[in-house]
């Protein structure tokens, strides 16, 4: 025991650098990239399945169109669901928007103000959230459970059951027109995204995101005005909502009524759920969510041509949902338990032993490879060296799986007696 | 049949890298009061968890009247008649008295359906002999600590416990309800229950214990009959060396006042607390846990604002709502749990010496991130931090060197008050020793401290002057020269006769 | 002490005072909606609300066993429409069959629909939110597939069937009957089983519930299995009351039985909350919506004015947990 504190104290200030470098290997597994492998794969299915309308002319294209309403709401998401919080009011927020604009354009208000106005109305939506999430302390889902209710009812009540069909002519343009075969929309999106990544990931706001995601209590600590930040997220996710519904009116051919967007709140989670964003805050990147966009909107157009309906696809979204939350907690937790159930046979000593013999034999076949890429040892020392390594591993694992039979005989035994005694009496 | 009740033999338990108990034995006799002592982190509460089947040990033997048993939940030791009361009052605060003590194991009739009636009553008449003024019905929130510890205790015996475990049961009862908890203590061992009890104070060890054992740096270090070894061996035995080896030699000189505290009060946490910090000090801030220390650095930190009173820097006098504002002025502070307030342990180290202060970072708009690393490169060669990888998560590191961490970040702004919240709790002794150094070097640098610490040697070997709090009020200010232990602890626990009610 | 016994009183007494609020507003709003329309304050129309508003009553007590747990599930309307669906399906293809199966069926279903949440949040530990906002878009969806799109209508129901909701007993319909006898089982539940109030236990203090031997998981999964039970249940009496179904039945509904919780006092983040506060917010919330659909042109107004009324009734929860934290500080600082 403190032979090894001696070994590390020397070799301790000196190592001090960053060794986390770029690592191919790490790269091509990070989630990001199994991402890309699916929409990779879902292209293939659909290039085998419908080639002759897969290579046809704008068939491509229109796909992206088509999952690119959603964009501006998963963007915000992002941001939202790193502080650890959720908002479920933006379809509700985004119809409002629509409405705003399309008032204002109606009545003959120019078309930039009306556009402005209604992003602006998007803002004041998100600040309402915000101030009942930042600043009263009230839990972000109820808040926005309520006021998804309130903003989709301020519409009911002032359209009823009318719809609004004037709207500017370049919204269409942007959900449906292509620059050099390019979909517009989707060079919009890759712009707002690339600010997205540029904020999150290089500016301090963006660190100031992860840190209160992780941990809100040490943020504050650390000088970071947690509440002001919250609000400028609801804000934000509110202008984006009022940009989504740029894209969103575009895409129904411009017009827009009381009950429409519904469930696209969930689409927008589920997606930022995919990209690898975590819903407990503090985890995940741009770069995930935005892959995950294509990815849903190549999905849902590819069921809708395999001659799925639009109630299945609810199910598959509801589905990968669940299923991309679930991959991490499968991970570490479920496996640690039935490995403890079913190799360990619940016995948490036998756990803990195997454990601390994995870590020992892991830390050695470490340290052999330091001594291979050691400069200064002459090789028959270097042999020697590794040689040592290599016995003291088989002796742990020998010895580890020794007194794990011992344990579990123990065990059994034990409960042999405990059923005796209780017999007994 | 054995003589002891319960014997544990050579139990270890680590914790990824740490080691928590490192091959500790324990004897305890039929119907015995035993103490169990030892400093902060020395192993104790790992042991009780052991003991009573929360953790399960890395290996050893554990024997309940001489035959061998194994652990595996808390359900396991009930059913053996293990019960513990826990250090921080593990309650209901909403449910009732009654389905506290019942709780995990109600008394049901035919139905299925709680039995009221006779909970009730099974309520009262274990409640009773212990205290008379607790009502059975009511939520347990409303009650006080020292009435919260009976029920627990009530619990306890309504599981028909044998061997009784109380962590730091006196650690915040007034002198009277410590009186009364000694008495219901020595009662239940004349009912034949065994009791472990763990405390730090030498008084509780005298008044009840027929044997004290000592663990120190998760090791065994003796077992002794209370009647035959001296205060002074004991604290040997406890701390492990002579007091004055355990700290570095102080070189700074006491310049000017420069945090000024003027009688500064909170609602329901202090009232009227005044002291003053000079530049190159180290002022420790003592007394009891829960008398208020915490809450008074968190007031001047700004994560709470005093009601009343001022706090003047360097003369001025200074409005601080926020940490931010505390940053702003130069007063940093090292919280007293570090891994919920201190440290962001997802995010890699550099990124944690740099949360406090990124704005000197920022390049056109973007965080600089080699010079961020380098920075933090410097700060925790300075320290002497013992991380193979800088942008390594904190996690990955030993307590000490965690703690470590969090200076980082306090020395990556640009401070003049540093406080510091229970600089070493948790932490060996080796990495005690190197984060005094860093205070001595801090203050040779200028920077004045204020120590926030529950260890007696610690707070005589390091501090220039002492303040002693005890129930939200300042009970006195010593000079640190020719202070002694006891005077410090005469102060803290002295009761004043307002509390008398 | 004495003084101490005092203000005990005082404080159990405001405790209380929350219900005696929601009662005072209740009867106002009562007053309110008797003078602007005279036609309310009759038996028949009172009688009539309820009968309309039963399905949120039992939607709110299964709400109420989760939210208390500190989750919450938003997948109770699509379990509703999905029980709904399968139970009037399989009634209109076997009119023969006694009507009682489809009640016992409902509860199947429903009961399945929760025990896959229940795993989900209990077992894999997911995020409440999370895990029932996925669940709710494969019950809505499943519920679909297996209508066909397809919508029923009265002559299609058998009259045994209607007669679990429509049923006259005493003068009130059986459907109120049903809800109120789940309000009493409710009561005996959480305040006298061990179960019932093991979710009170893990709702207030995971950990205190842990050392205390409560196994978390398995009480969050028999909250979410009963949740879904009543809601399954909740979908069977709903096709009944209307003799009408459809997928898109019960869109949202999740909404309304979590601010009728939330009105009726449980708080959000677990263990607190009684039956009674939630009967009385189920009252509250049948007056309100009663009230609108019985003005002329109000009725669009009727999610507005929920969701304005949730934000008010969660401001307001927070308002008095704060007051009575303060409340607990002065009394600890007149001690020092």
């Amino acid at each position: 025991m403190s032979g090894e504190k001696n070994v590390k104290t020397t070799a301790s200030v000196r190592d001090l650098t960053v060794k986390q470098g770029f690592k191919l290997s790490k790269f091509l597994v990070s989630w990001e990239m199994v991402l890309v492998y699916i929409l990779i794969l879902i292209n293939i299915v659909l290039m085998i399945a419908k080639t002759n309308l897969y290579f046809s002319h704008g068939t491509i294209q229109a796909i992206i169109q088509s999952g690119m309403d959603v964009c501006p709401l998963v963007l915000g998401m992002i941001f939202i669901l790193m502080l650890g919080d959720i908002d479920v009011s933006i379809a509700s927020t985004m119809i409002f928007a629509s409405m705003i604009t399309g008032l204002c354009y109606q009545s003959g208000i120019p078309t930039v103000i009306a556009v402005l106005a209604g992003v602006l109305s998007g803002a004041l939506c998100g600040a309402f959230n915000g101030f009942f999430v930042a600043y009263i302390g009230m839990p972000a889902v109820i808040v926005t459970i309520a006021t998804s209710m309130l903003f989709r009812g301020i519409v009911k009540i002032v359209l009823d059951v009318n719809v609004l069909k004037e709207f500017p002519v370049f919204y269409t343009t942007v959900a449906w027109a292509n620059l050099a075969m390019i979909p517009l929309a989707l060079i919009i999106f890759l712009v707002m995204a690339a600010v997205f990544v540029f904020v999150l990931h290089k500016s301090n706001f963006g660190r100031k995101l992860y840190i209160i995601g992780n941990n809100p209590v040490c943020a504050e600590y650390s000088g970071i005005n947690v509440k002001r930040i919250k609000m400028i997220v609801f804000v934000l996710m509110g202008v984006m909502c009022g940009v989504a519904s740029i894209f969103f009116v575009g895409r129904m051919g411009g017009s827009v009524s009381s009950t429409m967007g519904t469930g696209y709140e969930m689409t927008a989670i589920a997606i930022c759920v995919l990209g690898g964003v975590s819903t407990n805050g503090g985890k995940g990147k741009v770069y995930g969510p935005v892959i995950a966009t294509l990815i849903m909107a190549f999905l849902t157009y590819t069921l809708g041509l395999l001659d799925v309906d639009a109630n299945t696809r609810k199910i598959v979204t509801g589905m990968i949902l669940i299923i991309a939350v679930l991959i991490p907690n499968i991970n570490r937790q479920l496996v640690a338990n039935i490995k403890l159930k079913v190799v360990y046979k619940g016995n948490k000593n036998v756990e803990a032993l195997n454990n601390r013999t994995v870590n020992e034999v892991k830390r050695l076949k470490e340290t052999i490879l330091e001594v291979k890429r050691d400069k200064n040892l002459n090789a028959s020392d270097k042999a020697m060296k590794i040689k040592k390594c290599e016995d003291k591993i088989v002796v742990l694992k020998k010895k580890c799986k020794e007194q794990t039979a011992v344990w579990l005989l123990e065990q059994k035994e034990d409960e042999r007696s405990a059923k005796a005694r209780f017999n007994s009496k | 049949m054995s003589d002891y009740i319960l014997e544990l033999k050579d139990v270890v338990k680590t914790f990824g890298g740490v080691t928590a108990l490192d091959g500790v034995h324990f004897q305890l006799k039929k119907g015995e009061i035993h103490a169990l002592m030892g400093e902060n982190g020395a192993g104790k509460s790992t042991f009780i968890k052991v003991i009573t089947g929360v953790h399960q040990p890395d290996s050893g033997m554990m024997l309940l009247e001489g035959e061998k048993i194994t652990l595996r939940s808390t359900d396991d030791s009930a059913k053996l008649g293990i019960a513990a009361i826990y250090q921080h009052v593990t309650a209901f605060p909403d449910l009732s008295v009654t389905e506290n003590i019942f709780m995990g194991q109600e008394i049901k009739n035919k139905l299925g359906m709680y039995n009221w009636k006779l909970m009730t009553k099974r309520a009262k008449e274990l409640i009773e002999p212990l205290s008379k003024n607790i009502d059975v019905n009511k939520p347990m929130g409303i009650l006080s600590v020292a009435q919260q510890q009976l029920v627990e205790i009530a619990k306890a015996l309504s599981r028909d416990a044998r061997i009784l475990i109380m962590d730091e049961p006196t650690a915040s009862l007034s002198r009277r309800e410590c009186e009364e908890l000694y008495r219901i203590t020595e009662h239940l061992r004349e009912e034949g229950v065994s009791i472990i009890f763990i405390t730090h104070k030498f008084e509780d060890m005298y008044r009840l214990a027929t044997r004290v054992t000592v663990f120190r740096d998760s090791q065994y270090i003796g077992c002794w009959d209370v009647d035959k070894i001296s205060n002074q061996k004991l604290i040997t035995a406890m701390v492990g060396r002579e007091l004055t080896q355990m700290y570095p030699a102080k070189t700074a000189d006491i310049g000017d006042v420069i945090l000024k505290v003027n009688s500064i009060s909170k609602e329901g946490y202090f009232k009227n607390v005044s002291f003053d910090v000079r530049k190159g000090e180290i002022l420790a801030l003592t007394g009891l846990v829960g008398a208020g220390r915490t809450e008074v650095c968190q007031n001047i930190f700004g994560i709470m604002t005093p009601d009343e009173g001022s706090i003047e820097l360097e003369g001025k006098e200074v409005k601080i709502n926020s940490p931010i504002d505390a940053l702003k002025y130069g007063i940093g502070l090292l919280p007293e749990d570090r891994q919920t307030q201190g440290l962001i342990n997802e995010l890699p180290i550099y990124q944690n010496v740099s949360s406090a202060d990124m704005k000197k970072f920022i390049k056109n708009g973007k965080i600089d991130v080699s010079k961020e690393e380098q920075t933090a490169i410097e700060l925790c060669q300075k320290i002497q931090l013992k991380a193979k990888d800088i942008s390594a998560p904190p996690s990955s590191l030993s307590g000490g060197n965690q703690q470590k961490v969090v200076f980082a970040k306090l020395l990556n702004c640009k401070l003049k008050v540093l406080i510091l919240d229970e600089p070493t709790k948790g932490i060996d002794v080796g990495a005690k020793y190197s984060i005094y150094e860093i205070m001595n070097e801090l203050t040779a640098n200028g920077y004045a401290i204020i120590m926030v610490s529950s260890e007696m040697p610690e707070v005589l070997g390091m501090a220039d002057r002492i303040v002693v709090m005890r129930n939200g009020r300042v009970a006195g200010q010593f000079d640190a020269k020719g202070i002694t232990q006891e005077k410090i602890l005469a102060a803290s626990l002295k009761q004043d006769e307002g509390e008398e009610r | 002490m004495n003084s101490n016994g005092k203000k005990k009183s005082f404080v159990s007494k405001m405790a209380e005072s929350r219900n005696f609020g929601l009662v005072f507003s209740l009867v106002v709003l009562l007053i309110i909606a008797a003078i602007i329309t005279p036609s309310l304050f009759s038996l028949g129309s009172i009688i009539s609300m309820l009968q309309n508003n039963a399905v949120y009553g039992l939607l709110a007590i299964g709400e109420m066993f989760v939210i208390l747990t500190a989750g919450i599930d938003i997948s109770i309307g699509a379990i509703l429409s999905l029980s709904g669906v399968i139970c009037c399906r399989l009634m209109a293809e076997n009119p023969t069959v006694p009507a009682i199966v489809w009640v016992l069926l409902s509860l199947v279903v429903g009961a399945l629909c929760g025990a896959v949440n229940g795993v989900l949040v209990g077992y894999f530990k997911m995020v409440p939110m999370i895990a029932t906002l996925g669940t709710m878009y494969a019950f809505r969806g499943i519920s679909f597939l297996f209508s066909g799109g397809q919508w029923w209508f009265p002559h299609q129901f058998t009259e045994g069937y209607l007669k679990f909701a429509t049923l006259r007993i005493l003068g009130a319909p059986a459907i109120l009957w049903i809800v109120i006898a789940v309000f009493i089982l409710a009561i005996l539940f959480l305040g006298y089983t061990p179960k019932g109030r093991r979710i009170y236990a893990i709702g207030t203090n995971r950990e205190s519930s842990q050392i205390a031997g409560i196994k978390e998981g398995r009480v969050v999964f028999l909250a979410m299995t009963l949740c879904g039970m009543l809601a399954g249940l909740a979908g069977m009496l709903y096709t009944a009351n209307y003799a009408t179904c459809s997928y898109s039945i019960g869109e949202s509904y999740e909404m309304t039985a979590i601010a009728i919780c939330i009105l009726g006092g449980v708080s959000i983040s677990g263990g607190k909350g009684k039956v009674d506060g939630v009967i009385i917010g189920f009252l509250m919330m049948s007056v309100i919506t009663y009230f609108i659909s019985l003005l002329p042109g109000l009725s669009v107004w009727s999610d507005a004015i929920q969701g304005a009324i949730i934000i008010a009734a969660v401001a307001l929860n927070v308002y008095m947990e704060r007051s009575a934290e303060k409340r607990a500080l002065k009394e600890r600082g007149d001690l020092i």
